[in-house]
């Protein structure tokens, strides 16, 4: 009885010093996200101003008025710990603000509005890169030694080191330019209206595939490689050498390794999860299809701060949720962690 | 003195009879060589109009021009190079990082650790892009040197955790208690008996740290915040990107640039799979 309070209690004393951090860090990353856009020169109102003078054709004294209002509204016009305070408190009351470059839309109705695609290309992406990788890298090292080992690594390793976008670049050559199988760009036709219905889901289909290709093929070679060296690391382990000599059958030794192998891909896939929020921002730009990369890019590139903040706030915190959360799994898996943590 | 040597040379030769070691090897060597010689072989202006827009390759032209006339196959020999420098460049600055940030944390312990594993943690998800246009903003132009030093402060935190679970096994062995009980000091130790013996497992890191600054290199290039001044392999995808040349078909710009990249990322993590393989007893193929 005792000894199990003292486990909950170096569980708790664990938790807490790991949560401690995890905000910690956090917090750091939010004032980070904060200065550094304030820091680059430019007014992003200049741009918004410019357009609306152009469209309104409004006098300089309204112009100006606008400024003003504008300034206000934005709380450009107070001092920077002013508006850090402001919007350290905003981010926890889960307030991201509005949007300059695209005034006066929410910047959390534009996350709403572009994530659904961005989950629609990284979820089945990385799942299916996930599965197909471990099964492969599986593959590989039960036939270790192999010619079909020695051809299997090498794909794994010139396939983990293509980058996205180049492979988007080929696939795009290849199977849009060159032959006209799919669209060469965008999230769904033009004049499409997004719904449930099975012609939009069929065009939206023929828009996803390339761009989710080009991930699955470059993600695969990672997940194999990975899961190939736990595998030979599991198969070399005492465990496996005296089911061996006990005279068990190959087959049944190697799903017990593979069943140890796993875990450690299953963290990495949390992690992978974790950031799909970005968005996949080069292959994103390079098929010019609807998501959060673009949203982050355009962003960047009108020095939009409550859009730049408010993208980020999402991305790291379930970044740093994701970790948390295996840590967590983790140390409820593996007591060594735990105690480990308690000695220091 | 020649038993020194030997001492060195042994394990190397040891690492060429890996056939995959190797291949790898002899890739980049050439890739090396071709980058060191051929700006001066073909002694063409890489980024001056030197014939005409878009020509496929032919005798004149072996990879073809680009939209504004300049020749690809110039760009890609000077891109080799430079993009090599980057990678070396920022490999060597996160190397270093790394290992010192790393190792501090993990010989240190308490509170030390904890504040140096928060700084990792910070680096961890500190956006490259944001500190890339910051600086961008700053500066007249891009260099390679810029584009190295930003990739070479911003990948170091994978190392640093490497290196400080690697300290925190190897700091509780007798050999290191020998040398706490003579006296010696914290730095010394993880110099001379730490440092040392994860020599091997430090190497493999810098070549992958090579081959992911250089792709890094390439990526902020397709975002727009690559090098402005000189030619790399990334910034010729950008350019092709830029002027649409994928879905016009002009694969003589964007292809060969590319492959070199994946030739030269994917055979440094050949060189750092054939390392472990013999340098990890348990991997080795008897």
């Amino acid at each position: 009885m005792l000894k199990r309070r003292r486990l909950y209690r170096s569980l708790l004393i664990f938790l807490s010093r790991k949560a401690f951090f995890a905000v910690a860090a956090y917090f750091i990353f939010l004032t980070i996200i904060f200065l550094v856009p304030r820091l680059i020169p430019g007014n992003p109102l200049a741009l918004l101003l410019s357009q609306l003078y152009r469209q309104a054709q409004a006098n300089p004294e309204t112009i100006r008025e606008c400024y003003k209002r504008l300034m206000e509204q934005f709380e450009m016009n107070k001092p920077l710990w002013k508006q850090y305070i402001d919007f350290i408190i905003r981010t926890f009351k889960g307030d991201l603000g509005v949007s300059i470059s695209m005034f006066p839309t929410k910047v959390i109705d534009i996350i709403m509005l572009n994530l659904p695609w961005t989950l629609g290309l990284l979820l089945p992406a990385t799942i299916i890169s996930w599965i197909f990788g471990n099964l492969l890298g599986a593959l590989a090292a039960y036939k270790r030694k192999t010619a079909t080992d020695n051809v299997l690594l090498t794909i794994f390793i010139i396939l983990s080191q293509t980058p996205y976008y180049w492979l988007a670049m080929l696939l795009l050559f290849l199977f849009a330019a060159k032959y006209r199988i799919f669209p060469v760009g965008g999230t769904y036709s033009l004049g499409m209206v997004p719904s449930f219905t099975l012609s939009f889901i069929i065009d939206y289909l023929k828009h996803l595939a390339l761009p989710l290709l080009s991930i699955v093929i470059g993600a695969i070679g990672g997940w194999a490689i990975g899961m190939r060296s736990m595998m030979i690391y599991e198969i070399g382990s005492d465990y496996v050498i005296f089911s061996k000599t006990l005279g068990l059958p190959h087959r049944k030794i190697m799903s017990y390794a593979f069943r140890s192998a796993i875990l450690p891909q299953i963290t990495g896939l949390a992690t992978s999860l974790g950031t799909i929020l970005g968005g996949a921002l080069i292959t994103e730009l390079v098929f010019n299809y609807q998501g959060m990369g673009l949203v982050l890019f355009r962003a960047l590139s009108s020095l939009d701060y409550p859009l730049i903040q408010g993208t980020y706030v999402i991305l790291a915190a379930t970044l740093v949720l994701a970790t948390f959360i295996i840590d967590l799994l983790y140390s409820l898996i593996d007591p060594r962690i735990r105690t480990g943590a308690e000695g220091s | 003195m020649k038993e020194k040597l030997r001492k060195i040379i042994d394990p190397l030769l040891g690492v060429l009879r890996i056939k995959k070691a190797l291949v790898s090897i002899i890739v980049l060597l050439a890739v090396v060589v071709i980058g060191i010689i051929g700006p001066i072989v073909y002694p063409v202006d890489p980024t001056s109009t030197t014939g005409p827009p878009e020509r496929p390759p032919s005798k004149q032209y072996p990879l073809g021009t680009d939209t504004f006339g300049r020749d690809v196959l110039a760009q890609v020999l000077h891109g080799i190079r430079s993009s090599l420098y980057i990678g070396l460049t920022a490999g060597l600055i996160a190397l270093a990082i790394g290992t010192m940030v790393g190792s501090i944390a993990g010989y240190s312990g308490g509170l030390t650790d904890d504040t140096l594993t928060l700084l990792i943690r910070v680096f961890y998800i500190f956006p490259s892009i944001l500190l890339m246009i910051l600086i961008a903003a700053y500066v007249r132009y891009r260099t390679p040197l810029l584009v190295a030093l930003i990739i070479g402060i911003t990948s170091w935190p994978d190392l640093a955790l490497c290196v400080r679970s690697q300290i925190l096994s190897l700091k509780e062995r007798e050999f290191v208690y020998m040398s706490k009980i003579s006296g010696y000091s914290g730095i010394k130790i993880i110099l001379e008996d730490l440092l040392p013996n994860m020599l091997s497992y430090i190497f493999m890191y810098f070549v992958m740290l090579l081959a992911g600054a250089m792709l890094s290199e390439a990526g902020l290039s397709m975002i727009g915040v690559g090098v402005t001044k000189g030619v790399s392999l990334g910034i010729i995808l950008y350019w092709a990107e830029a002027m649409d040349a994928v879905r016009r078909g002009l694969w003589w710009w964007f292809i060969p640039p590319g492959a070199i990249l994946v030739a030269i990322a994917s055979s440094l993590l050949m060189l750092s799979t054939a390392l472990d393989e013999y340098f990890n007893p348990r991997l080795r193929e008897e």
